[in-house]
């Protein structure tokens, strides 16, 4: 079955999401058009090396737990005069699935390529996946919530500031243009709350196509990783659904590192996968 | 005993006393009525701590409701265009309403196929088709999904089902609603029709309520009729009926004063009362209009004082065994059986003091009536033709006793032999004939699409680990190899389908040998999919998995056979990791025990009480052998008549034969004590028997049609079975009075037992 550009694996979540992490260098001020402040979060993706390693506990809201870390590494390449970003993502616990490891070609202008490497049965397959994924791993995060909407499919409006943790925010209400759009997403509101300071999602709530709150995202620990070019990182990101009580953390578990120690081209082939 | 004259001077000097006293206690009832609550969940007729039900709320625990609804849509094609666009519509409708926990169709449901170089997860219909050739291709493919085709979709793509989930707040009304609005907005080409557990529960309801107003207002009819025919005169048909009337509203009234609540079996106790509790009320007025003689100088007074005094004993010894077969209902497991005994018998007494008591004290205070001719002359037909019967069975008596018996014994055994064919059935749907439209869903399940409900088996321990998984997949395809069993479902199934599509070779279609790779699986496939598509075969922790088997059949005996075919299983893999079986299907096996049970050790009880009963009543044990004989015939013919007629033993019938017992020893009682005082006086069995035939055997005959009177509103229930309960209460009363009058006096004439001769005090 055809699978389209905006049908894709949930593991493109990740990177986006780490966008996210990222803040822009806050030289100027992007006025009060909410537009303008959105694409200025979703720039902060750009980032051309970086490896991070960190933990994702999804909470059953029953008493139980699941706990994974994951290393990440990202690299922009110019490939035939467009660029790529590539991604590599490497399972190191539980056990069980210790080594278990994800390259993804994210290209600009055609369907990402996907291997993943399962050391338990020492191959590497390509995967596709025609199912617009609700859920990254299982837990509450979804495609939709780590990207930042596309402005043009939304109606945004800025309608008040606020602090959080101090920081203060523009406070942007995006309800999208049509019934369609809202229930490709599955959102019939979303308000999100950006850092004028650092253009850092601090807050972020869902409402459902009823209308009714869905979910919760909070943020927590700004985190200055790069000096020279002032980028930062959060250090937790935690989105609850209030319908259901499930919760799912991500958290830095290390300092993010730029070196080309960490981060170097031969991480991103299929034979560096095989080699974990 | 205590004594009768004292007794009845007091009744009529305090009579008034006494008629307020029940006035007042039949208001007060008549106030709880409006408390009464219904209740057609049908695992809620088992006590709570049953095994059965444990599972079930532990299941429900572990993997959410059990409990099911759903919309099947039948067509000449589903993946016509316009048809599919309904069902993903309905399907994405049904997902909105609240309470529906979970949706699966063909449009939530996923494929895992091999791709090129891998595995794809995709939905299992990504586009709908506009034209023929992309309606072939998505055929195609979706022959090849087995967790779509002939499950959620028949084999001939003309049948599909939207199902839903529900949690346990759910309310049955609102999510039914919800679903007729939504099958009501879709309209299209076909035959659209809801279905499951709850729709029948809400229909039950609905019919129950219609039913017992149909039945109170014909039967109280048919009682006046009868009533009027017996007395001609007001107060005789007026009194039994009050009585009748106070009876019924008093043990509605106890439904909710104990706490207790209208099952659907409760639908039938209203008219054993109506058929029961007008029996003491009626000796009563016969006694009145006998000893009010025309010219008589007997006051009011004197005549209800009279009618204590002579009827006290009858009334109390036919009233007891009555109570004391209906209380035999309490060995039943089944709550709303147990309840039926207490509620039925509590009727019974209150009928039967108000008919010494009540009665008696408002006919002390009414004016004499016109003395009323006991001999019917102007039915001089009819007690021709009874009397002629009932003479020529005293006749037949006298010349062939024993081939009598014979042939009475033969009967019984051959009817007998048809209660090796009775069949239990105790699935709530069988309330309706199978033509019936609530049906229609289930025939659509069963024949086309995995089948109608399941039996659930969990198992416990390291989910992931090879051991486990592979004997999770040995259960599933031993429990795929039983006839009834349609579709299965388990963690196993996807595990194995991974493995084929990842190592791209059909020869891996096995449980992989390490728990690494198990854990990578499901980690890959939770990196394309949505993380609550295991939801119902494996929790979150993996410690518990859930293989089920839809059934294809829906009967209590398809239930049976494969919950003892999983729980055979699962008894040879002692130590293994299976836990429990559960589910809807295994409380409908279960029942199916219970109601066997129940039935047998109730009919038993009901049995030897009641001639124990008769022994204490006659002073010999003799007499409680003889009085056994009736029973056990009316017995054999009632089970022999259910077997060859393919009437089902379930929640209702199997109240039946207490019931019987109870009413039916009435009669052999009246006759043993007629024939005793015949005997005495004349010496001769046969002249005995032929005086207390045409005496005590006409009123036999009468009490036994009143009784017969009261069941028949049955016969215009909704329901079927209760309909056949109607039915065969009237065969089981005829075959007791029909013993008790042709039967009994053979007996007592061939064997002449000694207890009859003893002089009587």
């Amino acid at each position: 079955m055809k699978q389209n550009k905006a049908t894709q694996n949930g593991l493109m979540a990740v990177p986006v999401f780490l966008g996210f992490l990222i803040a822009l260098p806050s030289v100027s001020v992007a006025g009060e058009d909410p537009g303008k402040i959105l694409e200025k979060a979703t720039t902060a993706r750009e980032l051309d090396v970086s490896f991070s390693k960190m933990s994702l506990t999804i909470d059953n809201g029953k008493g139980q737990k699941r706990n994974r870390k994951i290393e990440v590494r990202t690299k922009m390449f110019a490939e035939g005069g467009k660029t790529v970003e590539k991604k590599l993502y490497i399972f190191t616990d539980p056990p069980d699935v210790k080594g278990t490891g994800v390259l993804a070609f994210d290209y600009a202008d055609k369907e990402d390529d996907m291997w993943v490497y399962l050391p338990a049965l020492r191959k590497t397959r390509r995967i596709v996946s025609s199912s617009k994924s609700k859920a990254f791993m299982g837990s509450e995060f979804s495609y939709a919530d780590m990207s930042s909407p596309k402005i043009g499919d939304y109606n945004l409006k800025i309608t008040k500031s606020e602090k959080i943790d101090g920081d203060d925010c523009w406070v942007i209400e995006a309800t999208p243009k049509s019934k369609k759009i809202g229930d490709e997403e599955g959102y019939s509101k979303k308000v999100i709350w950006i850092s004028k300071k650092s253009y850092m999602i601090r807050k972020s709530v869902f409402y459902d196509v009823k209308g009714d709150l869905l979910k919760e995202l909070t943020t927590k620990g700004v985190v200055l990783v790069d000096k020279k070019n002032k980028r930062f990182r959060l250090k937790e990101m935690v989105m609850e659904n209030k319908q259901n009580g499930r919760k799912s953390s991500f958290n830095l578990t290390a300092p993010v590192s730029m070196e080309a120690k960490d981060v170097n081209d031969s991480h991103f082939t299929t034979s560096y996968l095989e080699k974990q | 005993m205590m004594d009768h004259n004292k007794f009845s001077a007091f009744v009529v000097r305090y009579a008034w006393v006494f008629i307020v006293l029940f006035v007042a206690v039949t208001v007060f009832f008549s106030l709880q009525i409006k408390n009464i609550e219904l209740d057609n969940d049908m695992k809620n007729q088992l006590p709570e701590d049953l095994p059965t039900r444990l599972n079930l709320s532990k299941i429900e625990e572990l993997f959410g409701g059990t409990d099911m609804v759903m919309i099947v849509v039948s067509t000449d094609d589903i993946l016509e265009p316009n048809t599919l666009k309904r069902v993903e519509k309905m399907s994405n409708e049904m997902a909105e309403v609240a309470n529906v926990d979970r949706v699966v169709s063909i449009f939530t449901a996923k494929n895992i196929v091999a791709d090129i170089e891998g595995m794809t997860v995709e939905k299992a219909i990504g586009a709908i088709p506009e034209d023929r050739k992309s309606r072939d291709e998505l055929a195609a493919h979706l022959e090849k999904n087995e967790l779509v085709y002939g499950n959620l979709l028949s084999k001939d793509f003309k049948h599909t089902g939207i199902i839903g989930f529900l949690n346990t707040e759910a309310k049955d009304e609102a999510v039914i609603d919800a679903l007729d609005r939504i099958v009501a907005d879709n309209p299209g080409s076909g035959e659209t029709f809801v279905g499951g557990m709850p729709i029948v529960r809400v229909s039950l309801n609905k019919d129950m309520k219609r039913d017992v107003r149909k039945f109170l207002p014909v039967g109280l009819v048919l009682m006046v009729i009868f009533l009027f025919v017996c007395f001609r005169q007001a107060r005789g048909v007026l009194l039994p009926f009050l009585m009748t009337v106070m009876a019924i509203v008093f043990v509605v009234g106890l439904i909710p004063l104990l706490g207790w609540k209208f099952y659907t079996v409760t639908v039938i106790l209203p008219v054993i009362l109506l058929a029961v509790g007008n029996n003491y009320g009626i000796h009563l007025m016969a006694r009145y209009q006998e000893d009010n003689v025309p010219g008589g100088n007997a006051s009011a007074r004197e005549i209800a004082e009279n009618g204590i005094v002579h009827l006290t004993n009858p009334v109390l010894a036919t009233g007891v065994t009555t109570m004391a077969g209906l209380l035999c209902l309490l060995t039943h497991i089944i709550i709303p059986a147990k309840q039926m005994g207490i509620l039925a018998a509590s009727g019974v007494a209150f009928a039967m003091v108000g008919s010494l008591v009540f009665i008696p004290a408002i006919l002390s205070r009414l004016p004499k009536a016109k003395p009323v001719l006991r001999a019917r002359e102007e039915v001089k037909e009819s007690k021709a033709l009874l009397d002629r019967i009932l003479y020529g069975i005293a006749n037949l008596i006298g010349q062939r006793p024993k081939t009598v018996i014979v042939a009475f014994f033969l009967v019984a055994l051959t009817a007998g032999l048809g209660s090796f064919f009775i069949v239990v059935d105790t699935n709530p749907l069988s309330f309706y004939t199978q033509e019936q439209p609530i049906w229609k869903s289930t025939h659509v399940l069963n024949n086309n699409l995995g089948g109608w409900a399941s039996v659930a088996v969990v198992a416990e321990g390291d989910i992931k680990s090879p051991e486990v998984m592979k004997q999770i997949d040995a259960l599933e395809k031993h429990l795929q190899k039983h006839p009834k069993v349609g579709n299965t479902t388990s963690i196993a199934k996807v595990v194995r389908k991974m493995n084929e599509i990842m190592q791209g070779d059909k020869k891996f279609d096995v449980i992989p040998d390490t728990k690494e790779l198990i854990a990578q699986y499901f980690l890959l496939y939770s990196m394309s999919a949505d993380p609550e598509d295991f939801n119902k075969i494996v929790d979150f922790d993996y410690k518990h998995a859930q293989v089920m088997a839809q059934i294809k059949d829906s009967s209590s005996q398809a239930a049976q056979e494969v919950v003892a075919y999983t729980q055979a299983y699962i008894e040879k893999q002692k130590g293994g990791p299976f836990k429990r079986v559960g589910g809807l299907v295994d409380v409908l096996a279960n029942m199916v025990d219970y109601v066997v049970k129940g039935q047998v050790y109730s009919l038993f009880l009901s049995v030897v009480i009641c001639c124990i009963l008769v022994a204490i009543l006659m002073r010999s044990v003799v007499a409680g052998i003889i009085s056994m004989m009736p029973l056990s015939i009316a017995i054999a013919l009632l089970f022999g008549i259910m077997g060859f007629l393919g009437i089902e033993l379930n929640l209702i019938t199997a109240m039946l034969s207490s019931i019987m017992v109870g009413v039916g020893i009435d009669y052999t009682i009246h006759f043993l004590w007629r024939y005793r005082f015949e005997y005495q006086k004349v010496n001769d069995p046969i002249e005995a028997v032929k005086t207390t035939l045409t005496t005590t055997g006409r009123g036999i005959v009468f009490n036994a049609l009143s009784v017969v009177i009261g069941f028949v509103v049955l016969m215009i229930s909704a329901f079927s079975p209760v309909r056949f309960f109607g039915l065969l209460v009237v065969v089981s009363i005829t075959a007791c009075m029909v013993c008790a009058l042709v039967l009994l006096p053979a007996v007592v004439a061939v064997f002449k037992p000694r207890f009859l001769e003893a002089k009587q005090e």
